[in-house]
């Protein structure tokens, strides 16, 4: 039967792939590349691990297949014996397998002891998880959805939830820790291998579809983060909700400090003769306020923005308000003070995390947001229906920048 | 000597089939005799039939989930047809799915499947007994079950429950979905397993016949023991548990949720204090049917005995040590993440005795490859994959990055689905004669059996290399790097879904098409093969007199009736046994 390979590429892209998995950025079969000081270690016990559950499964599968093959007999035939038990071959293969468990147990506490045990003077990042969504603190009011990190620099992460429990895994440094609200959680690391940088050209020309196309980077089309880079997948892999299979951001390794110095600075605040507003959507994009409010009028878990500014809403309480500068402050503040009817009262506070000007700047933008959308749709929840299956399209980035 | 011919001299025993008046089934006519029975067979069958069913549902919820994952994007929930009747997002829907997949696979098939249907069924059969020890007792744990269902179905309908079968706080404080439904289902349902498990302790402890000393038990009776000591034990904190948890939801007492300074990892270690054990309440019976299977269908001895029936005490009790390995990543204190380790290692050792007994038990046998044993070579296949890729789990550093991917999510289906379920398949198949009274065209079987077992490693092989390239757990869209693994398995999992439905027309085929079965179809020398098929109302007329449950020394194949007798040279008898029923020919 001759089939359409465009239907059947259409319905199931990755086979058109064949086996170009194995030539993914990843190297092996089993694993994604190593770039962390554990990396090498974990796997090595992994391969231990393998190599001994194949001495014993070689021979026991071949027990399994001949015994059958060589004692089929028909039926009523007797059994050529009747042994019942033999205590010295029995208790030989229940204790000697025990060493090679020791020793198992042995391998991977001590790796294990590495990665708990948290170098002095290791590089400090604070962590914040939501839903659906990772933020990064560099210092000094510096906050960015993407994980940048120096090379042969110990890392702590220092990580805290603000809903449910999260977990911060990136394959390629073979680390995991939960992320679990109401607690500190930490983890540490040593990227080894730098992330390399696009050409120049490549970059623009990505920039250029990007800046037409509209919406958010798309980590997984170009390969690259929108400063060029390559980088390492980050997933979030403890379940969490709705968009957990997209809580995902990435991790770039920088070769110097003082290139990871500049890239930080880029993003520390409003750069010199920007307008408030232009800024104010970059800080939209690169806080992760678009995973829960959109600008296009799309419902979700939060008021869309297109049309909020200026306009008069119903809340909760059974007022109604109009949503004035006063009231976005201190919907960042607080959030919890005043919710607009139909949504629950999720939002974690930015305090200290926003400056003023930030502040000004995303107010700058929903006010840009409401010159000239339409009337705000978000007193009336109803309008949900239609509007809930563009999400996935519209999110299907990775981190939102 | 040729095959199938009895030798001189002996007394050819063998119950001959059962009168219309005598068959369990048949004995009392109507549903009230059905659903007001107190006959441990009935209510064996009822449960096997409500087990049935809720795999059926589980089971098609697992082929939409393999179905959405057909392309990075989600793909079956974002077809149009979804929208037409649910607003709900694709996420959405497969979290919904893959939560009740869990959910019901768990509570409604995995933990009654094997202890209260087939352990229904058989405890007593195997004990020369008449009933269980507390036949109301019994029927009371079925409608339980019943409720328990029932409580989950409506959460399906209610809103749906999103929160993992794992209801993990605070997630499942927080959300609103209908959690506190589904924990009263389950709550429910840990009554049912608690009375089925105090109920076989009881039997097994003071209904034993004449000449059963422990050692004399057949294994699935040790196993069956074992796992009612942890149903017992293990079942009330999972109560507490998910009644603590509703409290937290509807009254934030401030246990769990850190809003209300709880902590959500002490519910993780109240949760996996039973549900870790509850791991054991799912695979020890399938170790008991295995034994039998083997042993049976090898026509040999059963290989060191003791070492079998004490590897499912030390699992029962090993078992209620090692629940701090599912939170090796959630921030336990490094020491106490180490001796969790090490005493998970502790388990793999009575698991691993067991799998050697069983080839030892093939070993010089006269193997007849039947769909029981076909199952059961089977599982010790998949068992022995699973049981190993447990040591990568339980490796502290490679557990940090195989935790909460799809190696994890191989390795237990491995266990439960390869382990559990196929020595299910086996065990169903192995007593189905005895059950129904009816043989099943033995081919169409093999085939069911191959098809499972191509369809389950073509399945899941390919989501241990998911996992260790990094694919996390419970996602509902992936990076596109994953696809061709993902589809792999997807296709498997037709095929698995294909050889199930197989096994399912061959059963029922039997009931109408089936010739009409024989006390003892396979040569087996426990007790349940002494009385017909299916066995009368009352099992047995008086407590049988026995002695090693796995001597097939007498037990000879009758060619000219298809069938396998018992027969024993001539014997005095013991003070107090009556002659038993002779029947050359019928």
């Amino acid at each position: 039967m001759m089939m359409n390979p465009q239907i059947f590429d259409s319905v199931l892209p990755g086979m058109s792939m064949k086996l170009s998995f194995l030539a993914d950025v990843n190297d092996g079969f089993w694993f994604p590349k190593q770039a962390s000081s554990f990396a090498a270690e974990s796997d090595w016990v992994y391969f231990m691990i393998l190599w001994i559950c194949i001495l014993f499964f070689v021979p026991m599968v071949f027990c399994m297949v001949y015994f059958p093959w060589k004692y089929l007999k028909p039926k009523g035939a007797k059994a050529e014996s009747q042994t019942s038990h033999n205590t010295p071959l029995e208790l030989a293969w229940s204790i000697l397998p025990s060493f090679l468990l020791v020793w198992m147990f042995l391998q991977g506490t001590w790796s294990y002891l590495d990665i708990r045990t948290v170098p002095d003077g290791a590089y400090d990042i604070g962590v914040q998880a939501f839903k659906w969504g990772w933020t990064f603190d560099y210092g000094n009011g510096t906050f960015h959805p993407e994980l940048h990190i120096l090379k042969d620099e110990p890392t702590k992460m220092s990580m805290r939830s603000s809903d449910v429990i999260h977990s911060l895994y990136i394959p390629a440094f073979r680390a995991k820790k939960d992320v679990v609200p109401g607690r500190y959680n930490y983890m540490w690391f040593k990227p080894s291998v730098a992330s390399e940088k696009v050409s120049e050209s490549e970059l623009a020309a990505a920039k250029a579809e990007f800046a037409k196309a509209g919406g958010a980077w798309n980590y997984e089309k170009y390969q690259f983060t929108p400063d060029g880079y390559r980088f390492y997948d980050l997933y979030c892999a403890e379940y969490c909700g709705k968009d957990h299979s997209k809580m995902q951001t990435v991790v770039v390794v920088h070769e110097t400090q003082a290139e990871l110095d500049a890239w930080i600075k880029q993003y520390s605040s409003r750069p010199a003769g920007e307008e408030p507003a232009v800024y104010g959507e970059k800080l939209y994009n690169r806080r992760g306020c678009g995973s829960c409010h959109s600008v296009d009028g799309t419902r979700r878990v939060g008021p869309t923005f297109q049309g909020f500014y200026d306009r008069q809403h119903q809340f909760v309480s059974g007022d109604t308000i109009t949503a004035d500068a006063n009231y976005v402050r201190e919907s960042i503040l607080v959030p919890k003070a005043k919710v607009v009817a139909g949504y629950a009262p999720v939002m974690p506070s930015y305090k200290g995390q926003l400056s003023d000007d930030d502040i000004e700047s995303i107010i700058a933008y929903l006010k840009s947001l409401s010159a000239d959308a339409p009337a705000a749709e978000a007193t009336t929840p109803a309008a949900a229906t239609d509007a809930a299956g563009d999400v996935a399209g519209a999110t299907d980035g990775k981190a939102t920048e | 000597m040729s095959t199938g011919s009895i030798p001189q001299g002996r007394v050819v025993r063998d119950p001959g089939f059962p009168t219309e008046r005598e068959n369990y089934l048949t004995t009392s006519k109507g549903v009230f005799s059905w659903l007001f029975t107190l006959d441990h067979k009935r209510i064996g069958m009822m449960y096997l039939a409500g087990v049935t069913v809720a795999f059926l549902v589980a089971g098609l919820l697992a082929l939409a989930i393999r179905f959405h994952l057909l392309a990075p994007g989600g793909w079956l929930f974002n077809r149009p047809i979804f929208k037409s009747f649910s607003d709900k997002d694709p996420n959405d829907i497969y979290n919904q799915v893959f939560t009740l997949h869990g959910a019901i696979m768990v509570f409604l098939f995995i933990i009654p499947s094997v202890p209260a249907a087939l352990g229904n069924f058989l405890v007593p059969v195997m004990l020369g007994a008449k009933d269980v020890a507390f036949p109301r007792l019994n029927l009371s744990s079925f409608y339980l079950w019943v409720f328990g269902a029932i409580f989950f179905v409506s959460a399906l309908f209610a809103s749906g429950l999103d929160t993992g079968w794992t209801f993990y706080t605070p997630y499942s404080t927080t959300t609103d979905s209908s959690v506190i439904l589904a924990t009263m289902g389950a709550f429910i349902l840990g009554f049912s397993s608690i009375f089925t498990g105090l109920n076989f302790i009881v039997t097994i402890n003071t209904m034993r016949p004449p000449g059963m000393t422990w050692f004399k038990m057949p294994l699935f009776l040790w196993a069956t023991y074992s796992t009612s000591i942890i149903q017992v034990l293990a079942t009330p904190v999972l109560g507490i548990t998910l009644l603590l948890l509703i409290a937290e939801r509807t009254m934030h007492i401030g246990i769990f949720d850190p809003e209300f300074n709880g902590d959500p990892v002490t519910y993780q270690h109240f949760f996996w204090f039973y549900s870790h054990p509850a791991v054991y309440i799912m695979i020890l019976p399938a170790f008991g049917i295995i034994s039998e299977l083997i042993s049976v269908h090898s026509h040999k001895h059963i290989f060191g005995y003791r070492f079998i029936a004490y590897s499912s005490i030390a699992i029962a009790l090993l078992g209620f040590l090692v629940w701090g390995h599912h939170m090796f990543t959630a921030g336990m204190s490094s020491l106490t993440t180490i001796i969790f380790s090490a005493l998970t290692f502790t388990v793999s050792i009575p698991s691993a005795i067991k799998v050697f007994n069983w080839l030892a038990t093939m070993y010089k046998g006269s193997i007849c490859l039947t769909t029981p044993m076909c199952y059961a070579i089977s599982f010790i296949f998949l068992f022995t994959i699973g049981g190993l890729t447990g040591l990568f789990l339980g490796t502290l550093a490679t557990d940090l990055h195989l935790h909460d991917t799809y190696f994890i999510v191989a390795h237990f289906h491995y266990v439960m689905v390869g382990g559990t379920l196929v020595a299910f398949m086996g065990g169903v198949f192995h007593w189905w004669p005895k059950m129904v009274g009816k043989m099943y065209n033995e081919l169409g079987g093999q085939i069911s059996a191959g098809l499972v077992f191509l369809g389950f490693n073509l399945t899941f092989l390919p989501q241990f290399v998911l996992g260790s390239r990094g694919m996390p757990r419970r996602y509902a869209t992936y990076d596109p790097e994953f696809a061709f693994l993902h589809q792999v398995s997807t296709f498997g999992a037709l095929l698995l879904g294909i050889g199930i439905f197989v096994a399912l027309v061959v059963l029922m085929h039997s009931l109408w098409n089936g010739r009409k079965a024989p006390a003892n179809p396979w040569g087996g020398a426990t007790l349940e093969w002494m009385c017909t098929s299916p066995p009368p109302f009352y099992n047995f007329d008086r407590a049988p007199i026995v002695g090693d449950p796995y001597d097939f020394e007498f037990i000879e194949w009758d060619n000219d009736n298809d069938r396998y007798v018992t027969a024993e040279p001539e014997r005095k008898l013991v003070p107090g046994e009556s002659p038993a029923p002779v029947h050359a020919k019928h």
